[in-house]
């Protein structure tokens, strides 16, 4: 191993400096005020959780979390998600006291990297969790908050794929008929590996039926044709979803950032129903994700309805025009005798909206490069009257 | 309409993905590789082509600089990159497999086991329920075992030749290996129709080629 050079950071670890944190407080603070108007109301929970309980049920693979022992002995995780958590703490307390629960959060969580740089492993996540509600009508609002919210930061060209996941583990179960191939199918399904599925339907005979499902909702066959031509997925999972394709038709002003398609696997298996994924163009990878987790509370004792969504702070500020709020950065210079002329003068110019630094004008070294630093100099010392 | 870039191997399965994309309907140049360009346009097909580094190809669509890519199944087994593969362009075919010099059995205390490609050997021999010492090479592995550098090799195999001429034989077939199209998730859904239909396109000329 190398030797550490004093400015690293550890692998994944970044320094936010001051133009980037001003934009992130900028998002930050119209999203949670959107958020806020819709009535979510925003918590936080620990940094540090136990790998017994949130370490296993977040559903994130183990080589991803960050582990520490405390001076107990117990191991710990650095919080890899917010869902989890936020899951513990509602069925311990909140929800006894509001049941419908809805909650926020802005925080950041810790994931580790597994290959080379350019992926953060410590990144902030906006996000929103509905507890205690089943009905399509609470997936259809989760929906429309996430199509919202990323309207109202001023985001046009974005699309929300939407899925189902019961619907889909409805239709591999019932289609496939051995345990081992439906196992095989869904890995290729989270991976998006659509060569895959046509490489097994190739090779193991009973695939045709799900193949045939797989290839007509790729052709973008709609939700109700797929229905008719398949029968055995008429359920409530495939009610639900039509529920809430309905009520996007029902959208004009959000309509056109929604697709959906029944193949939506997500990575986090803790999902039951509806699931969805956002992507903007100008990034790379997924801006956020969502969906209902109806199961994941009863790990944590209470069995009611979940669902909710995040998206990542860092992905947002790449594809957002920030236009943050730029004051005047006011220079005053001061020496022994005028410190209390500057302050008042400061403090008037606080009060105009200004960002007034006072500085002794003594201990700046390079005058003219600290002034570059600055919209205005007011110079108070002796020398400059 | 908006532009698709698509970045691609240099060389050959360049060439063959290029003959693909036109008897998909694409109307391409036919002097397409200049020596030394590493992007080429076509407004006409609103099209972009990065001409990268076969290993490269992934990463680029992995982090979305390009829409979509052609890579080698070798490559994406190896590396192990969040794309979608969609459709298997059936070119540049070759496979995967384990070969040593004849009649040996690997050591029974340390197997050691030669490679370009740590991932795939890894995985394979895990799998099989034996634990081997991985050293990476970056070419001519064959070398290896006829040194005593290691046991076994795991690298692609094409015609055999290769193996033969220096005295290799091949034991165990790991994956057949072609091109394939792959696709940046978000690029996907963001561009959803272009891109459905280069696949759709696509996967009719493949099967054409293929009669």
């Amino acid at each position: 191993m190398s030797t550490i050079q004093p400015f690293e950071k550890p692998l994944g670890m970044r320094d936010t400096l001051p133009r980037l944190y001003a934009q992130q407080h900028t998002i930050r603070a119209e999203a949670m005020d959107y958020m806020r108007k819709h009535g979510y109301e925003f918590i936080q929970t620990p940094s540090l959780e136990y790998f017994e309980t949130i370490g296993k049920i977040s559903s994130l693979d183990e080589a991803a979390l960050f582990k520490l022992v405390d001076n107990q002995g117990e191991m710990l995780v650095l919080r890899p998600d917010l869902t989890t958590p936020i899951a513990r703490i509602a069925a311990a307390k909140l929800l006894k006291e509001k049941n419908p629960l809805r909650l926020a959060y802005s925080s950041t969580v810790f994931r580790a990297q597994q290959r080379e740089g350019g992926r953060p492993a410590e990144f902030e996540q906006l996000g929103l969790e509905l507890l205690g509600d089943t009905s399509a009508l609470a997936d259809s609002e989760m929906l429309q908050m996430a199509a919202g919210l990323l309207k109202s930061l001023g985001l046009q060209n974005f699309t929300i794929t939407v899925g189902h996941a019961g619907l889909i583990n409805h239709a591999i179960d019932q289609m496939i008929p051995d345990v081992k191939e439906r196992d095989r199918v869904r890995h290729f399904l989270v991976d998006k590996n659509f060569v895959g599925i046509d490489r097994w339907a190739a090779t193991y005979p009973d695939s045709k039926e799900f193949f045939a499902f797989f290839q007509q909702s790729i052709r973008g066959m709609t939700l109700k044709e797929l229905l008719e031509q398949f029968p055995v997925l008429q359920t409530e999972a495939a009610e639900q979803f039509l529920a809430v394709s309905n009520w996007i038709d029902d959208l004009p002003e959000l309509k056109e950032h929604f697709q959906l398609d029944p193949l939506v696997v997500s990575h986090m298996h803790y999902y039951t129903g509806m699931v969805f994924e956002v992507y903007a163009e100008g990034s790379g990878f997924a801006l956020g994700n969502g969906g209902r987790y109806d199961d994941l509370l009863e790990q944590f004792g209470m069995k009611v309805g979940a669902t909710g969504f995040s998206i990542r702070l860092d992905y947002l500020l790449e594809i957002l025009p920030i236009a943050v709020e730029a004051p005047t950065r006011t220079l005053v210079y001061t020496d022994q005798n005028s410190t209390r002329e500057a302050n008042q003068q400061a403090t008037a110019l606080r009060t105009q909206g200004n960002y007034v630094t006072v500085q002794f004008k003594e201990s700046v070294l390079d005058t003219k490069a600290f002034e570059q630093n600055f919209d205005d100099v007011i110079d108070l010392t002796k020398e400059a009257r | 309409m908006e532009y698709l870039t698509i970045a691609m191997p240099k060389g050959r399965i360049f060439e063959e993905a290029l003959e693909l994309l036109k008897a998909a309907g694409y109307d391409l140049p036919n002097e397409m590789e200049d020596s030394r360009k590493l992007i080429v346009e076509v407004p006409s097909e609103q099209l972009r082509f990065i001409l990268a580094k076969p290993m490269d190809v992934p990463v680029y669509v992995e982090h979305g600089v390009a829409d979509l890519g052609v890579a080698g199944k070798d490559v994406l087994l190896e590396q192990q990159r969040s794309v979608m593969e969609l459709v298997d362009l059936q070119i540049s075919y070759c496979y995967m497999a384990t070969a040593g010099l004849p009649d040996t059995v690997m050591n029974d205390v340390a197997p050691r086991v030669a490679t370009k490609y740590p991932t795939i050997a890894t995985t394979f021999f895990k799998e099989k329920g034996e634990q081997v010492e991985i050293i990476e090479l970056n070419g001519s592995i064959e070398l290896a075992p006829m040194i005593g550098l290691a046991d076994r090799i795991v690298d692609i195999v094409s015609t055999g030749r290769t193996l033969k001429e220096n005295g290799l034989v091949e034991y165990e077939k790991i994956a057949d290996i072609t091109s394939r199209l792959v696709a940046n998730p978000v690029s996907y859904r963001v561009k959803q129709a272009r891109i459905r239909d280069m696949a759709k396109r696509l996967q009719q000329a493949v099967g054409e080629m293929q009669r």
